[in-house]
């Protein structure tokens, strides 16, 4: 007979937190590249990365994001993205992004909260009735690389043309001429080392792409 | 996973809960059935703080051990329900919805006990508590090979009154008679079953449950 | 066998003398020589160790001519002991392993042929044929479309039933039945006649086409499937009926 004296799941989540085994925080870089310069890019990418055996990886999201505010409020409480893979049958993504760490100003790469979660389809009409509003969505359409835990993707971002009358025949138009590349790592507390090693692997793309910690709050208020 | 049916066990003799799971589990390994392990399903509701709309929104986040990467959460806007099933990490994200959602902690319940397996069944005997506080026991029987509730229900109810006697109805619980969530022209019964089904099974008797709850009961416990 | 054990120890005797005799020339004129004439003695002490060599040389010999010849004659697979490169040495215990495999194949094949014989299994014209004196087509050799027909036939006489045909391996078909919605099964098809049936659960997956070995999760299902052989058995005929059939039992 088995004497497993079962835990709650809130407990074991607990342990995990305490722990420090779920990755929450993500360390970012972000750049841009022309559309006529990509291709080098590609090219570069391919002979640094880890997943280039079968070509790189394409993918094609649709994103939306939420915000939830708490009453009379301006400021939006909780900023959420939800993000459905067009091109194959996978969960759909609820992602949870913090505010951005006010850490020294040494430090290498932007880290923010982050939560990444799977879900089922049901999710946008969740959010909707749980108060979030919609404030904007797009497409992304790019490839996706792999080197160790960091994960690099090249993508266009298009807008959403209206509402598409049907699933899958969407109108987009591309947002600008050029690509936007990111350079993510989702990683537990406490693990500032990456910001280093990614900051050697952005080197390592110069100067095709300058990859820069990017300052939202110096951009303006972007919701 | 297959088709699952809850039962509420009816307390008619005023025993307390382990008695009780010890006359059921005695009648269940009499069966053949063999103790592996046990389970629990647990269920936080939180509401809406009162200015975010005018109907109060209820979200109640459910645990299952039998699904333990998954969290089960079913939202009531009053209107309707909208169940949504994720990764364990949006416990975290619950908990940063604190400004418009507050739990009240001592509604929180759940159901634990033994688990049987018996053949293709697994048998699961629950003692339901509040905070604490003794509720009831619920039964769970779950026959796997089979998807379809309708094709499947007269044999758990035989298996059922085997060991519950005339507890047990002969008609399928209403919950499988509503129109399903993802074919609103079929019944329950007549669709794939699904986990979060047995999640909305657990819900709804956790719900009469504390319905049932009078005061005192919970004054005397604090 | 003595004989073959003398020999064995006369070339040990033999060896470690050999070995004597480079170990003395290896370390060359020593202490124990002495200072006068010291190549001499050396040289003494060589031809001594030689003249051993010689004589145990010569005791090998006559014990080996003593020897009778072999007793049994191993064929060509003696000429694999004087193999020489590493990676096929092992192949003379692989070669003997292999002979007691098939020794052991024979012991049973005899064992089943005498319990066949007692419970006839129709399953080939071969022992009945002098009964239907008609040459009938052989079950196991059908032109594949002929197959595909008879399937088609049977899917469109059965709505609850899809059928999908997989010919992985050439010719014959594995036919994979989903029924209802209630459970999957999959047939291998040799010819027009079944060859085995896997019955699994709706919710399980053949995760490859020809996964046919993996049992059922669930104790109905592998209940089934031992009913559906035994079915395939009793139903066995030229006009396989027991696919109708079979579906019949189940539902």
């Amino acid at each position: 007979m088995a004497t497993g004296n079962i835990t709650s799941a809130i407990d074991s989540l607990s342990a995990a937190i305490h722990c420090n085994i779920i990755p929450q925080h993500e360390y970012l870089l972000q750049g841009s590249i022309l559309d006529s310069q990509v291709e080098h890019l590609l090219h570069r990418l391919k002979g640094l990365c880890d997943n280039v055996d079968a070509g790189p990886e394409p993918f094609h999201d649709h994103e939306v994001c939420f915000s939830l505010r708490a009453p009379n409020q301006a400021t939006p409480t909780l900023l959420l993205r939800v993000r459905k893979a067009n091109d194959v049958d996978a969960p759909y993504q609820l992602r949870y992004i913090g505010q951005q760490e006010v850490g020294d100003r040494t430090r290498p790469t932007l880290v923010r909260n982050s939560l990444d979660i799977a879900c089922t389809s049901t999710v946008v009409e969740y959010l909707q009735e749980l108060g979030c509003r919609i404030d904007f969505e797009y497409t992304n359409r790019g490839y996706m690389f792999r080197k160790g835990r960091m994960k690099i993707t090249v993508s266009k971002i298009f807008k959403m043309g209206g509402i598409p009358t049907k699933p899958g025949e969407t109108y987009t138009e591309a947002i600008s001429q050029s690509y936007l590349v990111e350079l993510s790592v989702l990683a537990p507390t406490g693990q500032d080392g990456i910001g280093k090693d990614m900051m050697m692997f952005a080197e390592q793309l110069k100067p095709l792409v300058q990859l820069e910690k990017i300052d939202y709050k110096r951009l303006g208020n972007i919701p | 996973m297959g088709v699952t049916i809850l039962q509420p066990f009816p307390n008619l003799e005023n025993k307390t809960g382990p008695s009780i799971i010890d006359f059921l589990s005695k009648r269940v390994i009499a069966l053949g059935a063999q103790q592996v392990g046990h389970f629990l399903v647990d269920c936080e509701t939180y509401t809406s703080v009162p200015q975010m709309s005018v109907q109060p929104k209820v979200v109640h986040v459910l645990h299952n051990s039998e699904h333990p990467a998954s969290v089960f959460s079913i939202l009531e806007t009053g209107t309707k329900q909208i169940a949504l099933v994720a990764d364990l990490l949006f416990d975290l994200l619950i908990l940063k919805m604190t400004p418009a959602y507050t739990s009240k902690k001592q509604t929180k319940i759940e159901s634990k006990g033994p688990r049987f397996e018996l053949g293709d069944f697994v048998i699961k005997l629950g003692i339901v508590s509040m905070s604490q506080t003794f509720k009831g026991v619920m039964v769970e029987v779950e026959y796997r090979p089979c998807l379809i509730p309708s094709m499947c229900w007269d044999l758990i109810r035989e298996f059922m009154q085997g060991f519950m006697g005339s507890h047990v109805t002969n008609i399928i619980p209403p919950y499988f008679t509503t129109p399903s969530m993802m074919a609103p022209n079929q019944n329950k019964q007549n669709d794939i079953y699904q986990p979060i089904d047995t999640v909305q099974q657990y819900l709804e008797h956790f719900s009469n449950y504390r319905k049932l709850s009078n005061p005192p009961i919970m004054g005397m416990r604090n | 066998m003595e004989q073959l054990n003398s020999a064995l120890i006369s070339i040990k005797v033999l060896r470690s003398r050999v070995g004597q005799v480079f170990e003395t020339l290896g370390s060359g004129i020593r202490l124990e020589h002495g200072e006068e004439g010291r190549e001499t003695k050396f040289l003494m002490e060589l031809q001594e160790l030689l003249n051993a060599v010689n004589n145990n040389l010569r005791e090998l010999e006559s014990t080996t001519n003593g020897l009778t010849p072999a007793p049994f004659n191993l064929g060509n697979t003696s000429y694999l002991s004087q193999e020489t490169t590493q990676e096929r040495q092992a192949l003379y215990s692989q070669l003997v392993n292999s002979y007691k495999w098939i020794d052991k194949i024979h012991e049973y094949s005899q064992l089943a042929t005498q319990v066949l014989s007692g419970n006839g299994l129709k399953r080939s014209y071969f022992n009945n044929s002098n009964k239907r004196r008609r040459p009938l087509t052989s079950c196991h050799n059908v032109m594949p479309h002929a197959v595909d027909s008879i399937l088609n036939n049977i899917d469109r006489s059965l709505s609850e039933m899809t059928i999908k045909v997989w010919r992985p391996f050439a010719t014959n078909a594995i036919v994979h039945v989903i029924l209802g919605r209630v459970l999957k099964a999959a047939f291998v098809f040799k010819g027009i006649m079944i060859e085995w049936i896997t019955v699994k659960g709706f919710d399980e997956n053949f995760d490859e086409i020809d996964d046919l070995w993996t049992e059922s999760r669930h104790k109905v299902f592998r209940n089934v499937q031992n009913h559906t052989h035994s079915a395939m058995l009793h139903f066995y005929s030229p006009t396989l009926p027991d696919l109708a059939v079979r579906s019949f039992m189940v539902s």
